[in-house]
């Protein structure tokens, strides 16, 4: 029927369609012929250029960002253009604890310790609070209570953390070194953890929220209607079922601690030499006066001493493979966090 | 009220009384008085809405999860009220077990998810659990199945299988009473005549009430049917006069089809 498309294509256009350049219809003869203009088209292409281009720039900038602190990092062990400094050994930095750098001794496990030990307080702190008030959120609270307290957990996590520090420098130092605890300034783990905890409690309140109510509300009735209490119900089935999404949560709590430097800075009393000053006291409860000893991590250190030094100095390339293992725990707990959300949900 | 009026020997084992349910201000259920027989299966049926489920949902008090829920009349199993008589929730919920319309197997083993509910009265003794374990899975015929696989997480069973791990993790603990809701609306006809075939087992021991939307099914596996609409008992009888003699004209036009 060679015939019949013209017709229709005749009684197309005379009906308005907009009819395609050669004349024929891609959905059969008398189909409306829709499509797009030719500057519509190239709008299109400009614009798949502009999203290219931005990706493109941000996965360079985090390569870039990679890179330098690498090189600058490397070079307090690896002989480079530009280093003033000496090179040193693995060894002397990361299994040392003496951190003097006028002396030219670079030990960084103060602060690795100290970064470690006050992250792991903090979520020891925030983890089962932020989970249970997620519970609680989720499956306890009356509505209005329930959008409140989400409102309230979304302000929180936008707080600035130097808010958070001043609180713990004005209002906790001066509260805690008025206890037995602590005879003067009380800073150190303690409130560092503490400041830390309160800072990343939203966090873990806002992802455990959203895991508990994405559960299937017939766990919920299963569990009961086997004559489970409210709490066992959720500390036997929510609690498993939710447990991913549980460890995705504290990781991303932790990794928001473990780069925190503002907040810590306030508080943490910034004593580079804590290890040793632990080492010499004879306190009959080392544990307890740990947590009230002025100490640092990596990130106060870093705040405190790069812009007192030279770059190229062993001290400046020091601080830069400081940098660059905060960066790489930083990913490590990325990565986590990716591996756990896949994680099989049930 | 229009009651069965064949002569029967087993005995009332729940009985309903001028019962009415709201949900905040709104009335689910009114007027409703009905007696379920022991060893009897009862199947409730109406169209979507006429508070079925949540009917079913008040003998072991799981509404109750949800808030803001208010139930009047009586509810006796045994003689005894379960809002008013003294009655622990949680045993009452051991003795009235309930199986949902959707597989809700934990995120466990088959293994714990049938030993949950022992664990949860403080069975710990691991030869007991396993008999109890083994018991519960043959009564809701999936023993064979699962035997070999036992420590398997529940969730890479087929639906059908699901349906029968959750009847026996309700037989675990021993109930005098299955409430099944819809128990086959999610799965395909084989796993669904499985179903049918095991609630004509358990029935020899157990009350069951059942609410579905499949008349076939009711007709095929109840003694009682009690037809509900807009949260009214229209009538109860056995099932074969539901069926071929009812005595209300509604309950004819809705089992005919030609409303609801």
């Amino acid at each position: 029927m060679p015939q019949a498309p013209e017709v229709s294509i005749a009684a197309a256009s005379e009906g308005g369609y907009p009819v395609l350049e050669d004349g024929l219809s891609p959905a059969g003869a008398g189909a409306p012929a829709f499509k797009h203009s030719r500057l519509q088209r190239l709008a299109d292409r400009w614009a798949h250029l502009g999203f290219l281009v931005c990706s493109l720039l941000v996965v360079g900038l985090i390569g870039g960002i990679l890179y330098f602190l690498a090189t600058r990092g490397l070079a307090a062990f690896l002989p480079m253009a530009g280093n003033t400094g000496r090179t040193l050994s693995f060894s002397e930095v990361f299994l040392s604890t003496d951190w003097a750098p006028s002396s030219d001794r670079f030990g960084i496990l103060p602060f690795i310790a100290g970064s470690l030990g006050v992250t792991g307080l903090a979520l020891l702190i925030a983890a089962p609070a932020g989970v249970l008030t997620g519970v609680f959120i989720a499956k306890m609270a009356p509505a209005w209570m329930r959008n409140l307290m989400r409102q309230v957990m979304d302000l929180l996590v936008g707080i600035p953390s130097v808010v958070y520090g001043i609180f713990g420098l004005t209002v906790v130092l001066p509260l805690v070194s008025r206890t037995w605890l602590a005879d003067a300034p009380a800073s150190g783990f303690a409130v560092s953890a503490l400041i830390l905890a309160v800072m990343i409690v939203p966090t873990i309140v806002s992802l455990s929220t959203d895991a508990f109510e994405s559960l299937p509300a017939a766990l919920d009735e299963g569990a009961q209607a086997l004559g489970s209490s409210r709490w066992q119900a959720i500390w036997r089935v929510l609690i498993p079922a939710a447990r991913p999404r549980l460890l995705t949560a504290m990781v991303l709590g932790l990794g928001r601690a473990i780069g925190e430097a503002m907040a810590v800075q306030m508080v943490i009393g910034n004593n580079p030499q804590w290890v040793a000053l632990m080492r010499e006291s004879t306190d009959r409860a080392p544990f307890l006066r740990a947590l009230f000893t002025p100490a640092a991590t990596l990130t106060t250190e870093l705040v405190q001493e790069l812009p007192n030094t030279a770059a190229g100095s062993t001290w400046n390339n020091v601080l830069f493979a400081m940098g660059l293992l905060l960066y790489l725990l930083t990913m490590v707990l990325i990565l986590a966090t990716r591996r756990l959300g896949r994680g099989k949900e049930a | 009220m229009l009651t069965p009026t064949l002569p029967e020997t087993k005995p009332i084992k729940l009985s309903v009384r001028d019962m009415a349910f709201s949900y905040g201000p709104k009335k689910i259920l009114d007027g409703l008085s009905l007696d379920i027989h022991a060893e009897r299966v009862t199947a409730i049926i109406g169209p979507s809405g006429c508070g079925k489920s949540t009917f079913l949902k008040c003998f072991n008090r799981i509404h109750e999860v949800a808030a803001d829920v208010n139930v009047g009349g009586d509810i006796q199993i045994d003689g005894v009220d379960i809002y008013r008589g003294g009655i622990d929730v949680v045993d009452l919920r051991r003795r009235v077990g309930m199986v949902f319309q959707k597989p809700n197997p934990f995120p466990k083993s088959i293994y714990e998810n049938v030993a949950f509910g022992p664990r949860l009265f403080g069975v710990k003794d691991r030869a007991t659990l396993d008999g109890i374990v083994e018991d519960a899975l043959r009564k809701a015929a999936l023993w064979d199945e699962v035997k070999d696989r036992l420590k398997e997480s529940a969730s890479g069973m087929s639906g059908g299988q699901q349906q029968r791990l959750c009847i026996a993790r309700a037989l675990a603990v021993n109930p005098e009473v299955l409430l099944m809701d819809e128990p086959c609306s999610a799965l395909d006809p084989i796993a669904t005549s499985k179903i049918e075939d095991l609630i004509g087992e358990l029935k020899e021991s157990l009350t069951i009430v059942i609410v579905t939307h499949n008349m076939q099914q009711a007709a095929r596996v109840s003694d009682y049917t009690a037809f509900f609409w807009l949260g009214k008992l229209v009538e109860m009888d056995l099932t074969e006069r539901i069926f071929t003699t009812p005595r209300v004209q509604m309950t004819e036009d809705y089992i005919t089809g030609r409303f609801g």
